[in-house]
């Protein structure tokens, strides 16, 4: 592998094998650093109540714990975008089977305090606790942009797969079944997926394996598995969707009312729908330019937790819809800049890369929109940048640097 | 292997950044929605959860007397309240709900409730806390908690006010109570209601979830404006002598209810009202009457008992002075007197020969004296109260004119007293209407039957007899007053018309003098105060035997200075308005004129035969006193030389020929003897009697007749009092005060 990236590198001044050359995608970087900071400074006037009565008269303990890991991240980020970020290739395996250990680690690891015992998506190490489905969702985007840019040809074309057991099911089917090498490998990708997301859904986590489920379409889409699956994945989806709209019991208990919650909007307001009549109430209160900075009256308890995943809820409250919208657009040219890094990138691997982590961005960021505007049930999804968790936004701004990095290498104007 | 992303790949790319963008259009087009679309309805919900509106009540105004003793006035006082999502521990709930038993004595199943309702951050516990109770509160939850100040975070304590009636049942009809919200449910109260409340301020704060107020950038207040004051017409003396006498008189007559009103003449304003049996202020929903709450008690059928509890409660209520109707009878027989003179019909020496009955239309009308009055003069006929007389007054006045007046001395509408549920007059329900009107209710009418009034009406219209002609409308407020004691407003006395003439009203005052000093009213008549009345006695409506013996009447009667009804309904014994409502009458005028410094005018003869007053004998020597004092009997205790006190006091009314006890040495222990038992006795004989065991006597009623007997003494018989004192004793009559 080293050898191949050596082969297709053209910097002119070649310093170290390690660091990479190249210029930064600047749009980019602005857009990361604009919207971190608006998200930092939301979730100090979002939370300060909250963490007034939760944590002991300290206002900005959120905001303080997010403003150093925000720091930490972006000095990550620069670092992670200075290393050539081929070597990510080296993890691409490794890190998959970590993150799947993690995800068998935490079912065994007691919910943090405050948390309903059932729910196990957190691993505490000392003061710090993190989700592995977060790691999950780069090993995700990783290993298909590594693995995918290798299959390539075999998943675009049309070779036979030449296993025993395609040659058998051949023979037996009297060459009517044929195995093509593109049908095994997004197999191979399949599994790969529905195994992290179910990984994930042990954790009673159904946001976080719709998200991963949701990334790894995206990511066999931009890997050019064949589109005819999509078609049947999009029936089978749709059917899907229908079925738990329908029959909100067959999802487990806890999503079940919140799906049930969605659908009716009257449905026990000062439970299930607490979080989300108050967010529209938070919505409603902002109208077209919100009630002003630090202004708003529904993060006083009202929207719980709003420092996480309702968040947004405040930002409209305090800055109104235009602003809102505003925001929103700084994500999709987040992930526009993203996608243009990507298809600008030298490999398919940094094309794939880029592109998946600004997808998973906007996905998440789409999903919690939704979430909050009532838009598409309650579950549980935060919102980039913006929501607390220190992990999670280091997480992210690290994923920051690798976009960032490949940016070095493609072909854009700078 | 190295490929680029070819065109391929960007197409993709294209196609789930589409995918993408629905994606975020779809949670955009959710933002409008909940931002603008429903962008107001979800802004007001905000609001509603947000704000807190507390009302700041307005201290609710003081009722004062006419000499300024508070009536009702409002003290502050405590709400107390829990926040039940602060109870985390059984712990913490036990002693909430044991502190809030034990020290406010609330029910402990209502508030354990209460406390258990873990989602609500406010439960009322009790208002009207008292503040001793209050700091009794804060010491235990000083005290008690399962860690530092946590109780405090569950008990709250806010400023609440409560409305105290400092007499109790003093002239409790009148001045109404209020209910928990501070509202006016009765009398002055609810007559003043808005007065008295005052505009409450408002706090609009913002709460956060948890039921905390926020810091006070989010709060707007609104002051409250206190309740004006109220002075009243009424006042305490007065009514305190009016309620004492009624609540004597139901004592004596086992009446089932009594009911008075004394009017000032010349304004119309009422300086006493009441109606018995009454209540407790302070606790209005508490059954007065004991035997009738214990026979409540008693009742075993819950529905029975709840129907029984709320008609006492109303009845106790109920001021019947100005909400019952009753037929007036023989009182009403001035009004017919005061027209027939005022239009002509008679005059004073129109005369009448009663042969004990009249036809009228097709039935006979009886006098109450079978055997006929005789012959008899206008003033003879209303002294002794003879029907046929009147009826042949009221026949000679003609329907219209007897419409006109009853018109016109307010019997065909409300008084408009500012009390609230005064009875209305009903147009051929309470009285007769011009078009009903024939020779026979005419003739019943004229004295008095067949038709019902207000006793707040009937006062109202002999007050215009005694006011010249002037017919009043009576008021209990006399001034509303501001926070600072301003007045706002005084009451101006409203003459409503001028009914009769002076003239008229004035003679008709004379014959009404007569009644009372020869009349069937005798026993009304106070020495010195030239009182004006008429009794009457009235069967009630639909009943056998059951009657209203009332007296109204003013005085003195050629300056009048007060007005009096006395109504006593349904006595148990004798029922005669002239027996028992006038006596009443008669000694209430005289506390009353005494209390307004009303100087008695004797005539010569009150003057010689009732009463003198003590010599003043303190500082002369022994002898001199003695000459000083040669026309009553001088009683010396010690051996000083000179009169350093003496009992009765100098100028103190006591009968010529009494004893006056004089004491020459400092402090010479008084010397005390048995009050003699003065009841049923003719005047000589009390006074013979009470001069022999040491004491004097005040003659009190009735004294132009020869055949009075005493029925009351103001020292109790048997009772140990200092020889020398003066016993009121108070002589009536039995006979010729039956007014039919």
């Amino acid at each position: 592998m080293a050898s191949a990236s050596k082969k297709v590198k053209k910097a002119p001044k070649r310093r170290s094998d390690f660091w990479a050359v190249g210029k930064i995608d600047v749009p980019f970087l602005l857009l990361v650093i604009t919207i971190l900071t608006i998200g930092l400074v939301m979730l100090f006037s979002a939370s300060y109540t909250y963490a007034y009565y939760e944590r002991h008269g300290d206002s900005a303990f959120f905001f303080k714990r997010q403003l150093m890991f925000a720091i930490v991240g972006v000095i990550g980020m620069l670092l992670v975008s200075k290393v050539r970020y081929a070597y990510l290739r080296l993890f691409a395996v490794p890190l998959l089977i970590l993150s799947w250990l993690l995800l068998v680690l935490v079912l065994f690891m007691p919910p943090p305090p405050g948390v309903p015992r059932n729910f196990h998506r957190w691993i505490v190490l000392g003061p710090i606790n993190f989700q592995p489905s977060e790691i999950a969702k780069f090993a995700i985007i990783l290993f298909c942009a590594w693995s995918m840019e290798r299959n390539h040809r075999a998943m675009v074309g049309k070779s036979l797969n030449r296993s025993k057991i395609s040659e058998t099911i051949r023979e037996l089917s009297g060459g009517k079944i044929v195995v093509y090498d593109s049908f095994v490998k997004m197999c191979m990708y399949a599994i790969v997926i529905v195994l992290t997301a179910g990984l994930v859904y042990l954790e009673n986590h159904l946001s976080g394996t719709l998200l991963i489920l949701c990334i790894g379409l995206v990511m066999m889409y931009l890997g050019e598995v064949k589109k005819r699956w999509f078609i049947l994945v999009a029936v089978l989806g749709v059917a899907a969707v229908a079925l738990v709209i329908f029959n909100p019991q067959l999802l487990e208990k806890y999503a079940g009312a919140r799906i049930t919650a969605w659908l009716d909007k009257s449905y026990d307001p000062r439970g299930a729908r607490w979080q989300t009549n108050n967010s529209l109430y938070a919505i409603g209160s902002g109208g077209l330019f919100g009630v002003g900075l630090g202004n708003s009256k529904q993060k006083h308890l009202y929207v719980s937790e709003p420092q996480n995943d309702f968040i947004f809820a405040i930002v409209c409250e305090e800055l109104g819809f235009i602003r809102a919208i505003g925001i929103l657009l700084l994500y999709v040219l987040l992930v526009w800049r993203g996608v243009v890094i990507g298809l600008k990138a030298k490999d398919r691997f940094g094309a794939l890369l880029a592109m998946g982590i600004v997808f998973q961005v906007g996905l998440q960021t789409a999903l919690n929109i939704g979430v909050v505007t009532d838009a598409l049930p309650n579950t549980g999804i935060s919102l980039p940048f913006f929501s607390y968790g220190g992990t999670s936004l280091m997480m992210l701004l690290l994923e920051m640097g690798v976009v960032l990095g490949v940016s070095r290498y493609s072909r854009l104007e700078k | 292997m190295q490929l680029r992303p070819n065109k391929q790949t960007a197409k993709r790319a294209a196609t789930a950044m589409l995918c993408l963008s629905l994606a975020f259009l779809y949670a955009m087009g959710g933002l409008f929605h909940a931002a603008i679309y429903k962008g107001e309805e979800n802004r007001l919900k905000a609001e509603r959860i947000q704000l807190s509106d507390t009302q700041i009540a307005a201290q609710r105004g003081t009722v004062y007397d006419s000499n300024m003793k508070v009536l009702a006035k409002s003290a502050s006082a405590w709400l107390v309240y829990i926040n039940p999502s602060k109870i985390k521990t059984n712990e913490q709930m036990e002693l909430t709900v044991r502190g809030l038993c034990d020290i406010l004595g609330v029910d402990e199943e209502t508030v354990r409730a209460k406390a258990s309702k873990n989602k609500s951050g406010y439960q009322k516990i009790a208002g009207e806390v008292e503040n001793d109770k209050k700091l009794e509160l804060k010491e235990y939850i000083k005290e008690h908690g399962t860690k530092k100040g946590d109780l405090h975070t569950i008990i709250g304590i806010d400023p609440d006010t409560k409305r105290y009636y400092p007499y109790s049942s003093f002239a409790s009809t009148i001045i109404g109570f209020t209910d928990s919200d501070d509202k006016g449910v009765g009398g002055i109260e609810m007559q003043y209601n808005d007065a008295l409340t005052g505009t409450s301020g408002r706090i609009i704060t913002a709460k956060n979830a948890k039921m905390g107020a926020m810091s006070s950038e989010y709060e707007t207040t609104y002051d409250a404006k206190p309740g004006e004051s109220l002075v009243l017409t009424i006042d305490e003396v007065v009514q305190y002598y009016l309620e004492q006498s009624l609540e004597q008189a139901m004592i004596d007559t086992g009446a089932k209810y009594a009911y008075g009103v004394i009017m000032d003449v010349k304004t119309g304003a009422v300086l006493g009202m009441t109606s018995k049996p009454d209540f407790d202020l302070n606790q209005p929903r508490k059954i007065s009457s004991k035997a009738l709450s214990d026979a409540i008690s008693a009742m075993t059928d819950e529905e029975e008992k709840k129907k029984s509890t709320g008609e006492a409660l109303f009845s106790q209520w109920r001021n019947r002075a100005i909400s019952d109707t009753y037929e007036p009878g023989s009182v009403f027989k001035t009004v017919v007197a005061a027209a027939a003179l005022e239009e002509g019909v008679v005059d004073l020496n129109t005369t009448y020969n009663c042969t004990g009955s009249i036809q009228v239309a097709n039935w006979t009308q009886h006098c109450w004296k079978r055997e006929g009055h005789g012959h008899e003069d206008l003033t003879q006929g209303l002294m002794n109260s003879c029907n046929p007389f009147f009826i042949t007054i009221g026949q000679k006045l003609g329907k219209e004119n007897f419409y006109k007046y009853f018109d016109a001395f307010g019997f065909t509408e409300k008084t408009n007293i500012d009390l609230p549920a005064e009875a209305k007059p009903v147009p051929g329900v309470t009285y007769h209407t011009l078009d009903q009107m024939g020779i026979s209710q005419l003739s019943s009418s004229s004295f008095g039957q067949t038709f019902q009034v207000t006793p707040i009406q009937m006062i109202t219209a002999i007050n215009t007899i005694a006011n010249g002609g002037k017919l009043m409308q009576p008021y209990v407020v006399d001034a509303r007053l501001d926070q600072d004691g301003n007045v706002i407003q005084r009451t101006e006395p409203i003459v409503k018309r001028q009914v009769v003439s002076e003239k008229t009203a004035s003679t008709v005052a004379g014959m009404m003098e007569k009644v009372v000093s020869i009349g069937t009213g005798k026993n009304a008549y106070v020495a010195g105060y030239h009182v004006a009345g008429k009794t009457g006695t009235s069967q009630k409506l639909n009943t056998d035997d059951k009657y209203i013996a009332s007296f109204a009447g003013f005085a003195p009667a050629n300056n009048p200075r007060i007005s009096v009804l006395i109504a006593i309904d349904e006595p148990a014994g004798v029922h005669g308005g002239g027996a028992i409502a006038a006596p009443i009458a008669g000694l209430l005028i005289e506390k009353v004129m005494n209390y307004l410094n009303v100087e008695p005018q004797y005539d010569d003869k009150e003057v010689t035969t009732i009463s003198t007053v003590a010599p003043p004998l303190v500082g002369l020597s022994v002898g001199d006193a003695k000459v000083r004092g040669a026309k009553f009997k001088i009683n010396v205790i010690g051996n000083g030389p000179t009169v350093l006190s003496q009992t009765p006091k100098s100028g103190q009314q006591m009968k010529n020929g009494g004893v006056v006890v004089v004491y020459t040495e400092e402090n010479a222990e008084r010397k005390t003897a048995t009050v003699p038992d003065l009841c049923n006795l003719s005047m000589t004989d009390a006074n013979q009697k009470a001069i022999s065991a040491g004491f004097n006597i005040r003659i009190s009623g009735n004294v132009n007749s020869g055949e009075v007997l005493s029925y009351q003494q103001s020292l109790p018989a048997g009772s140990e009092a200092e020889i020398g004192s003066v016993i009121t004793v108070n002589f009536k009559s039995d006979v010729n005060v039956q007014d039919g």
